[in-house]
């Protein structure tokens, strides 16, 4: 009832491995979703060799390749202007980074370019499907070293519902090489790892399927990736709903809608705070339960409603979330606290309905108490901020 | 067995109760079986008139204002009729 639910959904979910021993990747994925427009871009680039430098290289081309899209520069000009600009490899004397664009629109017309990455893999229907691809001939004008021309490969599509993008560098397409079982690396090995993990697992998120080629592939270098691993997924689905409903609506009339809202909602829901969750309890004549055994030290226990899926408290476990949220991905999310459960079940999620009540707590009104106990609206449009930016949600915020 | 709420809302959780749900692991052995702790969203602080005195519990039904151990504790033994 807040959103509307009949665009196509793009989840993108990306995971990336370092080379052993190094502290930064040398890959980059950055993506982007615009909300005006529901288009979904996301870039994968490989800077030439690992470390620092790589790094550099990459982020360069990956944030050129991005805003270029974002502003639907020409292709050519786009890969053309990227290869001038990167600085030269004083030892190799080539400046190089690979790089792929995916640009999704919003009727699901997807364009892709591709140049010296493995190629981009679609799945459809849990097959292999095989896009056209013709091949672009970039003139390079500046730092003409080696003189030669690239070529960049360019293909478009459809896209349909269940459909899956699949984009890694070529730590994934390489790994386990020099192995008896793979003695070139996993090459076509991984589309069929793919569509075995889909039979399995049909369902299967973006963000998880990402994390799992990465892992498989850090697996066939036994544990010791020799390349920086990045792999991005997308995927075309039905958008998955939660409800987040916070503090007490202004109006006391109000909290009858309230009720209403959580009670019809179709989709997985989430009440922070103790006062929402009695009034919740009150109209909806549901009994709250305090769990008090898995008690995390710094993050209010979680209760149990029935029908509702997550009962917690509500501005500190929201600041606390907030932090993970700012913070860069974190590589275990199984941790324990109200704040991680809400964490999971966000990046579980495609669509979030925040209803944030602008009711002030007049007991909260104490100077002595903490500063992190900010106003919850504040605390609030932060987090859909973040979740709308950073986590390429489409966030519904309602103030009442 | 006697029901002891705590309060774990937002002002009662960082004025204290956050020590007092931990109370339960530690209870000494004369009346550990016959307390039942639960935690509560909320006992009421926000809807009296007078200004809150967190953190909250309850004994029963007897409602502990700024309540620590020392008087969670006296309350207990006290409705239990033992001495301490």
């Amino acid at each position: 009832m807040l959103s509307n639910t009949k665009k196509l959904f793009i989840e993108a979910g990306s995971f990336q491995q370092n080379k052993h021993g190094n502290i930064v990747c040398g890959d980059t994925v950055l993506m982007h979703k615009s909300i005006e427009e529901n288009r979904t871009i996301a870039v994968v680039s490989d800077g030439l060799g690992s470390g620092v430098k790589a790094n550099v290289l990459s982020t360069m081309t990956a944030s050129m390749a991005l805003n270029f899209s974002i502003r639907r520069e020409p292709i050519v000009r786009t890969a053309k202007i990227i290869m001038d600009t990167l600085p030269i490899d004083s030892v190799r004397n080539i400046s190089y980074a690979t790089f792929s664009i995916i640009d999704i629109e919003s009727d699901g017309n997807a364009k892709f370019v591709e140049y010296d990455n493995p190629p981009l893999i679609l799945i459809r229907d849990g097959q292999l499907y095989k896009l056209e691809k013709e091949e672009t001939v970039i003139k390079r004008e500046a730092n003409q070293i080696e003189g030669n021309d690239r070529m960049v490969m360019l293909s478009n599509i459809e896209l349909q519902k269940e459909d899956r993008l699949i984009c890694f560098s070529d730590g994934v397409s390489q790994s386990g090489i020099g192995n008896m079982t793979m003695p070139f690396g996993w090459e076509d090995g991984v589309n069929d790892f793919i569509i075995e993990t889909l039979k399995t697992n049909p369902y299967i998120s973006a963000r998880e399927l990402s994390r799992i080629i990465v892992k498989q592939s850090e697996f066939n270098d036994i544990f010791k990736p020799k390349d920086d691993t990045s792999c991005v997924v997308l995927y075309v689905r039905e958008p998955r709903k939660l409800l987040i409903c916070t503090g007490p609506p202004f109006k006391e009339e109000d909290d009858k809608y309230l009720a209403e809202i959580i009670k019809n909602y179709k989709g997985r829901k989430i009440v922070c705070g103790g006062t929402t969750s009695k009034i919740v309890s009150r109209e909806l004549n549901l009994e709250i339960e305090v769990d008090l055994k898995d008690v995390v030290s710094s993050i209010p226990p979680v209760s149990k409603m029935k029908g509702i899926d997550l009962v917690t408290e509500g501005i500190i476990t929201l600041g606390s979330l907030t932090e993970i949220l700012e913070n860069e991905i974190p590589h275990n999310i199984d941790q324990k606290g109200a704040d991680w459960d809400i964490y999971r079940m966000i990046l579980d999620a495609d669509v979030i309905d925040i209803v944030a009540g602008t009711k002030i707590n007049i007991a909260h009104q104490d100077p002595t108490l903490p500063v992190e106990l900010e106003i919850r609206r504040n605390i609030v449009k932060k987090l859909a901020l973040l979740l709308e930016q950073e986590y390429m949600k489409n966030v519904n915020l309602k103030f009442i | 067995m006697l029901n002891v709420r705590i309060c774990v809302g937002t002002y009662c959780y960082i004025t204290g109760s956050s020590d007092l749900i931990k109370l339960k692991d530690r209870l000494p052995e004369e009346i550990k079986d016959k307390v039942s702790f639960i935690g509560s969203a909320c006992l009421g602080c926000d809807e009296s008139d007078e200004s809150p005195n967190p953190p909250y519990a309850k004994v029963g039904d007897v409602l502990i204002k700024q309540c620590n151990e020392e008087k969670l504790l006296n309350e207990i033994y006290s409705q239990l009729g033992l001495e301490r």
